[in-house]
């Protein structure tokens, strides 16, 4: 499937900012369940970024302005051909950090010992454990109606960033879903992480902005599992960053910080 | 260790003087009566006057105080040295080692010879870090090695320093001072020279610069500021080397680089000796509150533009939990037994050596994981039976927050003591540079406890600094 992303950030400057640096991790790689076929980034400065891959492998940016105007723009766009791999990507790629590196445990990453606990003892291959993990997480939090949308994005800790549509719903955010599944997999041994990407509309999901995990099988590598919606990763799903947490993996990162809203329209090109 | 007397580096049991200390000796044996208490009133102004001062926190009595230094110096023979320096550039080639593993392939943890647990989940392990090629594959450039010695022949090492060492000035300073002091007694022995450390840390600053850099390397000392405990030192090493000294708005990054505000307009930096905690280095990759640092500074360190000294997640390598894991990891890297031994450590998380460590508290020493400089210690023979209660409690609550030690019996040098000479006990700490070389400063500094029978050395718990001599032959 070829997926047309357009996602914009805006976010609004203190008053009489000086200085503003941004990190950027905005930039999607290929991979062997998506190919990138046009992709570029508009912001004032990119053109003098540093770029640099960060610990975790993402394409990043370093973008700095001098005495910027009261909002900054952010917009990246293109085209991604996906294709369906039931959620496999298969083992380390050349540059990510080790698996293992998954498995630290960090402040939004906790899971109660009742969520995984049943499975400690499982006999079950550790592909079984994970999907039950995921039922298991949908149990704990609720799962939506069909077709309710699954977009909204929230991060918690020092920067909030969301979509400026919030849907109405009494669920939890998605990245609720996409921690506690983590959490329990950590607690299991088995090393987890956090993806930021984008999904395209259909299957009963509404497209854009989302967040999922991934988890890694000794045999066939890393495996997507989105709790939220309950499925692996389709060929609607578009990878754009990995991290341990949301906030690892935020699309940006700024000093002075404050509140950004992202929208990102994702349509079949 | 316990009750026996402890070694004395001047005097053998039959009351002989040691070999490296004959000159000292009869030199001690022609001063004058009040000679050494004239000489202490002349260091303390020279000391004032050189402006070497340290700021103790949580005290009243003034922010700045003078560091008491004993004019008797301590002196360590030929061949002890070149022991001691053959372990310590084993041990800093070894972590160094480790910290290109544990932000790699982790091999080590995969061998199963350091639990996987203690390193990924250590606060002081830091994920960013992964996958960086530091210039020189070096993580640790400049490493303070804190040794014990409890007889002629046995050191203990009782921590590595990797984060960012302090008391390298009082090394330099407490030379200059002996030699104004008693100019005399250098013509005496063969010491070696400690002045050529700022031209060595220039040396391995330079050679640690990004490949990017052109021509002479541009170098930076970091500081937090004046309000820092070791402020002096950052300028003075600044000074010697004839480096930039800098706080965090000095600085800023443009283009991935990272540039020094200076009246002739930005100038390039490529090497940063940052005397500022991980944490506070960036507030856009670590904590975003803080106010010392430089925004997008790791981000230009990624991108391969500045180099970090000491790296960020040094840390890792020397948290307490860790430590007793380095004879290990000597082996893992180099196939060699370490030549330097740790102290015994009890692990309280183990319940036998827990039940054990709770029964004997009395005589043992318990360290907090994560504390520094004396805080949040407690040395068992010298503390009181509510110490040791509250200590207990403490262990039990959080076995994983300590560890503990046998109370080592350190040894003693001849010090100073109100127109007296005395035995105190002492500790050393050699300075390490590590870039295109190893480089040791012979000596370091000696820390000197100066209470009658006291162990703990640190400055902030009334401890004394010695000029340290290294005999050449």
């Amino acid at each position: 499937m070829r997926i047309e992303i357009d996602h914009s950030l805006t976010f609004s400057l203190p008053p009489d900012t000086a200085q503003l640096v941004m990190h950027l991790l905005l930039t999607p790689a290929s991979g062997p369940s998506q190919t990138v076929e046009s992709w570029s980034i508009e912001a004032a400065g990119i053109g003098n970024a540093g770029r640099f891959r960060d610990g975790y492998g993402n394409a990043a940016h370093l973008v700095n302005q001098t005495r910027p105007d009261g909002e900054m723009r952010l917009v990246a766009r293109g085209v991604v051909r996906t294709t369906d791999t039931n959620g496999v990507l298969g083992r380390k790629l050349p540059d990510e950090p080790v698996p293992t590196l998954y498995k630290r445990v960090t402040a939004l990453t906790r899971a109660p010992v009742t969520l995984y606990g049943k499975f400690r003892s499982a006999k079950d291959n550790r592909l079984d454990v994970l999907h039950g993990l995921m039922a298991r997480v949908g149990e704990t939090l609720g799962l939506a109606e069909e077709a309710e949308p699954a977009t909204q994005m929230q991060a918690t800790g020092e920067q909030t960033q969301r979509q400026s549509a919030e849907p109405d719903s009494d669920l939890p955010p998605t990245i609720d879903y996409v921690h506690l599944f983590i959490g329990g997999a950590r607690a299991l041994d088995i090393p987890a992480r956090f993806v930021c990407g984008y999904l395209a509309p259909g299957d009963g999901m509404a497209g854009g902005l989302h967040a999922w995990a991934e988890a890694y099988d000794d045999k066939l590598g890393w495996i997507g599992f989105d709790a939220q919606n309950q499925v692996c990763p389709t060929e609607r799903y578009v990878r754009l960053a990995v991290g341990l947490d949301a906030e690892s993996a935020l699309p940006l990162r700024t000093v002075p910080i404050g509140e950004i809203v992202q929208e990102a329209v994702v349509k079949p090109a | 260790m316990g009750e026996k007397t402890p070694f004395d580096e001047m005097y053998n049991p039959d009351g002989s003087v040691r070999e490296p200390y004959r000159a000292l000796a009869e030199w001690l044996a022609e001063q004058p009566d009040k000679g050494l208490a004239l000489m202490q009133t002349d260091a303390e102004a020279i000391f004032r006057k050189l402006g070497i001062t340290f700021a103790v926190y949580g005290s009243d009595e003034g922010n700045e105080k003078v560091i008491p230094f004993d004019v008797i110096p301590r002196i360590i023979a030929a061949n002890e040295w070149r022991r001691l320096s053959k372990g310590i550039e084993q041990r800093v080639k070894a972590l160094n080692a480790f910290l290109y593993d544990i932000y790699h392939r982790q091999e080590i943890l995969k061998a199963g010879r350091v639990p996987e647990k203690l390193i990924l989940n250590n606060e002081a392990f830091c994920p960013q870090m992964m996958g960086l090629e530091p210039a020189k594959g070096v993580y640790a450039h400049i490493i303070g090695v804190d040794i014990v010695r409890v007889g002629p022949d046995e050191f203990y090492v009782l921590e590595d320093n990797l984060r960012t060492p302090s008391g390298v000035s009082y090394m330099l300073e407490d030379r200059e001072a002996m030699m104004l002091l008693a100019p005399d007694l250098f013509h005496r022995s063969k010491v070696a020279p400690v002045e050529i450390y700022p031209e060595n840390l220039r040396r391995t600053l330079e050679s640690v610069a990004p490949d990017s850099a052109r021509g002479a390397p541009n170098i930076a000392v970091l500081t937090p500021g004046i309000y820092n405990s070791a402020y002096f030192e950052h300028s003075f090493l600044a000074d010697q080397m004839g480096a930039q000294l800098c706080e965090g708005p000095d600085l800023f990054v443009d283009g991935g680089k990272v540039y020094m505000r200076t009246t002739c307009g930005p100038e390039q930096v490529d090497v940063i000796y940052r005397r500022i905690d991980d944490d506070y280095l960036d507030p856009l990759t670590f904590r975003p509150d803080s106010m010392l640092g430089v925004p997008g500074l790791f981000d230009a360190y990624r991108a391969g533009n500045v180099t970090l000294v000491n790296a960020p997640g040094t840390g890792i390598a020397d948290d307490k939990a860790v430590y007793t894991y380095v004879p290990d990891i000597i082996e893992f890297y180099l196939g060699e037994k370490a030549l330097l031994s740790n102290v015994p450590t009890y692990n309280c998380t183990d319940e036998d050596q827990r039940a054990w460590v709770l029964e004997n508290i009395a005589d043992l020493v318990v360290k907090e994981v994560h504390g520094s400089g004396g805080y949040g210690m407690m040395v068992g023979p010298t503390s009181t039976k509510a110490m040791h209660a509250e200590f207990r409690k403490k262990i039990e609550a959080r076995p994983d927050n300590y560890i503990v030690q046998p109370t080592l019996n350190l040894s003693t040098c001849p010090t100073h003591i109100s127109g007296d000479v005395a035995p105190r006990h002492v500790d050393l700490r050699p300075y390490v540079l590590v870039g295109d070389e190893v480089r040791i400063t012979p000596g370091g500094l000696t820390r000197v406890a100066l209470k009658k029978g006291s162990l703990v050395v640190n400055s902030s718990q009334g401890g004394g600094t010695k000029d340290t001599w290294v005999l050449e032959d």
